[in-house]
């Protein structure tokens, strides 16, 4: 690492959901990122660094929560890694038009006791309806700087950072004032001026409870400094002990029963809302808004009769982009990479290379690599249609227009987040999985989600759909999309039916579905940019790692046999491991050994059963109508018709997800036993759909 | 009465919950607290409901919406 000359100033990013901090996070980043995961979860884990006024930051995006109970598993990340040493200064992303359900993480925060600093963003949006915020009383009354921002123009970004250096290592240093004594103040128990309470503390907290609570604050933390001297903020730990938090509970244990008589959660929940019904009240000048825009909105897309149609009209519209936009824009992928082929192929024939070389890089790396590439253009039409889904704040109202639907399947509507976003890729809907409500159905949707067809399934339907369906190609490729679905949805259904389980009672009643459902916005272009160069990146890499790996361990068993280098493929490793497992995959209508290789190639990421085929019959640009019809004229030869393509399509569509999602099932769910489990499920519902499709195809044909 | 029974446009006051322990502390550290106002903005016939508490709106699941008891404001125009 490179030597700092001013210390390294770490800086983490926390808000709740949907308060633009993620956008806020890379107008500082851009897209250089490191993500990881935290230690001991799978929560994405962004950091960044940046440089300003010969300061260096740290910046860390932590997971979205509203609060710091210990609920959720993003709340815990956010909680510990704030509660370490590793944070010099909280920056709380607040979304100012809806300031109220915001402050109360900002509470929260403060009592945590370390340098706090509060973000206003979107406040162009709050302007834009008529609102405007007093930010000189806002700090008085929560004494902590307070910066207007606005993520999406990149306005007060330089102020921001400036005061997070500044702010470094001041805790609640700065004047409260509050105006607690004038007669008119909201609730009796806010009204704490002619307080019995042997403390005055609103000198000291922005925070500060009724009474009967700072009674118990001031006996707990008398007791926690007798127990833990060591004990940082003996407030926050008193507070969490009055909440009855699991997690403190257990580790500061202070037995005292009589203190604590039962759980004062809700009483702090709602002393917290009543004091930022206080704020609001002060600072929120024009409080009577025009209706917002989302409320328009909804009335429409979330309709009872017309939400349905709607969202399947948008879904239709997306893959059409997919396809025949990107197809076009495909057509240049080509010829480059025709001409980049030709140019290697004689460059190298001048120089004379040996010939198993030269059969390495253009038969082997650069038609299995480089025929991947070509797809490039679908994926990131694909991936724009999704972020500006996620970003516009529709993703939510999809969850809400498929709850009815979802609940007979005995899922919730958020179940559908994931499926929705595994037509992209699986690897992120598994972890969107997350955010279910129950374990039960997070398990059910990692189940059924690696069913939709993700984006590196699509290189296999274009290819052979192209090749045996003609002018039907798109209905075929379309086809894929939609058995996927219904796959899913029967699995799911026939779980459901099949579930004696007892708590399946709690879930008769309906579905638990709880999200928020954020203000609708313009998505961003610089985070759909980043989001879309992300996944274009994960592309690139696989193409670069796992496909070039698997291209070159395919050309070596397609070209190498127990009698070394040879032509004849039928004398290759590759050819006597495929006619092993022929008789598996005959009934199907897979039974050649070719293409049994390739699937089992596929495995390590599903574009790789098009790579393979480029390899195994030696075609060197697949996606190209040279190419096509050189690989339509090899398939033929060994007697692979369109029916055949189909069921290939089929097989490659349902049987078990790529090695990344397996690998991420195992993280989510800590556990071999269900990873190999849902690997044999899926092979199993892709043995069976595939055996009725090729029957049910053979019979009419 | 439930907030599934509840109409739609209309205000409620939260009285209390009979969800299990994890859910009822998620709802309330969100801000439906006992005492605090929900408005249902819109419901489907036998699903799902969109409530706006806490100057905020959320989808809530029938298991869920049916489990909250409430009780009607005493309207004063609001």
């Amino acid at each position: 690492m490179a030597a700092e000359a001013a210390p390294c100033l770490s800086i983490g990013f926390v808000g709740n959901p949907n308060c633009g901090k993620t956008t806020l996070f890379n107008a500082y980043t851009g897209a250089n990122l490191k993500v990881a995961n935290w230690p001991g979860v799978t929560v994405e884990k962004k950091e960044g660094r940046f440089q300003s006024h010969d300061h260096e930051y740290r910046l860390v995006d932590l997971p979205g929560a509203y609060s710091l109970t210990s609920y959720t598993m993003e709340e815990q990340v956010t909680r510990q890694f704030i509660l370490s040493d590793e944070v010099d200064v909280i920056l709380d992303v607040a979304d100012a038009s809806a300031l109220e359900r915001n402050l109360y993480l900002t509470l929260q925060l403060i009592e945590l006791g370390k340098p706090v600093i509060l973000a206003l963003n979107m406040m162009d949006i709050v302007e834009k309806r008529g609102m405007e915020i007093d930010t000189h009383r806002l700090p008085e009354m929560l004494g902590i700087p307070v910066i207007p921002v606005s993520a999406r123009r990149k306005t007060g970004l330089d102020i921001l950072m400036h005061a997070a250096a500044h702010h470094k290592g001041k805790g609640e240093a700065m004047p409260l004032i509050h105006h607690h004594h004038s007669s008119e103040s909201l609730s009796p128990l806010q009204d704490t001026s002619s307080t019995r309470h042997r403390h005055q503390h609103h000198k000291e907290f922005a925070m500060v409870y009724s009474d009967a609570v700072e009674d118990k604050i001031d006996l707990l933390i008398e007791e926690l400094e007798k127990r833990y001297p060591q004990l940082p903020n003996p407030r926050w730990h008193a507070l969490k002990l009055l909440e009855n938090d699991p997690e403190i509970t257990k580790a500061y244990p202070v037995d005292r029963p009589d203190i604590l008589d039962r759980s004062y959660e809700a009483d702090i929940i709602n002393q917290k809302y009543d004091f930022i019904a206080e704020v609001i009240d002060e600072v929120l000048v024009n409080k009577e808004r025009k209706a917002a825009l989302t409320d328009k909105a909804d009335a429409l897309l979330t309709h009872q009769v017309w939400g349905l149609p709607i969202f399947l009209l948008i879904m239709a519209l997306v893959f059409f982009f997919t396809f025949t936009v990107g197809d076009w824009l495909k057509g240049y992928f080509q010829l480059g990479l025709d001409f980049f082929s030709g140019a290697v192929l004689s460059g190298l024939e001048f120089l004379q290379v040996a010939p198993p070389l030269v059969s390495l890089l253009v038969d082997g790396i650069i038609a299995g690599v480089g025929g991947i590439l070509t797809f490039l253009p679908n994926i990131v039409i694909l991936f724009l249609a999704l972020a500006f889904l996620e970003d516009s704040g529709y993703m939510a109202r999809v969850a809400y227009i498929m709850d009815g639907v979802m609940g007979k399947l005995g899922l919730s509507g958020r179940s559908f987040i994931p499926m929705v976003l595994g037509f992209g890729c699986t690897v992120p809907a598994i972890m969107a999985s997350r955010a279910l409500e129950s374990k039960r159905d997070r398990y059910k949707t990692m189940l059924i989600t690696p069913f939709m067809s993700c984006s590196a399934r699509l290189p296999i339907y274009v290819l052979f759909s192209q090749l045996f369906f003609s002018q039907y190609a798109m209905l075929a490729a379309y086809s894929m999309y939609l058995l996927g679905l219904v796959v899913a949805v029967l699995c799911a259904l026939v779980m459901h039916l099949l579930d004696r389980s007892p708590d399946k009672a709690e879930h008769l009643t309906g579905s638990a579905l709880l999200i928020e459902m954020p203000e609708y916005k313009a998505p961003s272009a610089h985070t759909i940019f980043i989001y879309v160069w992300e996944k274009v990146k994960d592309y690139l890499t696989k193409a670069g790692t796992t496909i070039f790996v698997a291209s070159i361990l395919m050309w070596f068993l397609l070209n190498f046999g127990p009698g070394g280098y040879t032509h004849d493929m039928s004398q290759t490793f590759g050819s006597l491991l495929g006619q092993g497992i022929v008789p598996f995959f005959a009934p199907i209508g897979l039974g050649f050994w070719q293409i049994v290789v390739a699937l089992i190639a596929g495995i390590s990421a599903k574009e790789v059963v098009v790579s393979s085929c480029a390899v195994l019959f030696s075609v060197s640009n697949v996606n190209a109508p040279a190419g096509m019809a050189a690989l339509s004229q090899a398939l033929g030869a060994i007697g692979f018709g369109p029916l055949n393509a189909y069921a290939l399509m089929t097989f490659s569509l349902l049987y078990v997800p790529c090695a990344a999602t397996l690998a991420t099932i195992r993280k989510e769910t800590d556990s071999w036993a269900w990873t190999g489990l849902t690997a044999l499920f899926q092979i199993a519902v892709a043995w069976g759909v595939t055996f009725l499709v090729y029957n049910i195809g053979m019979s009419i044909l | 009465m439930t907030l599934q029974q509840g109409a739609p446009g209309l205000p409620y006051i939260v009285q209390s919950f009979d969800l299990p322990l994890g859910l009822a502390r998620r709802l309330q550290s969100l801000g439906m607290t006992p005492g605090s106002q929900v408005r249902i903005l819109r419901k489907k016939n036998q699903g799902a409901m969109v409530v706006k508490f806490r100057g905020s709106r959320f989808a809530l699941g029938r298991a869920i919406s049916s489990h909250i008891t409430v009780k009607e404001v005493a309207r004063h125009g609001s």
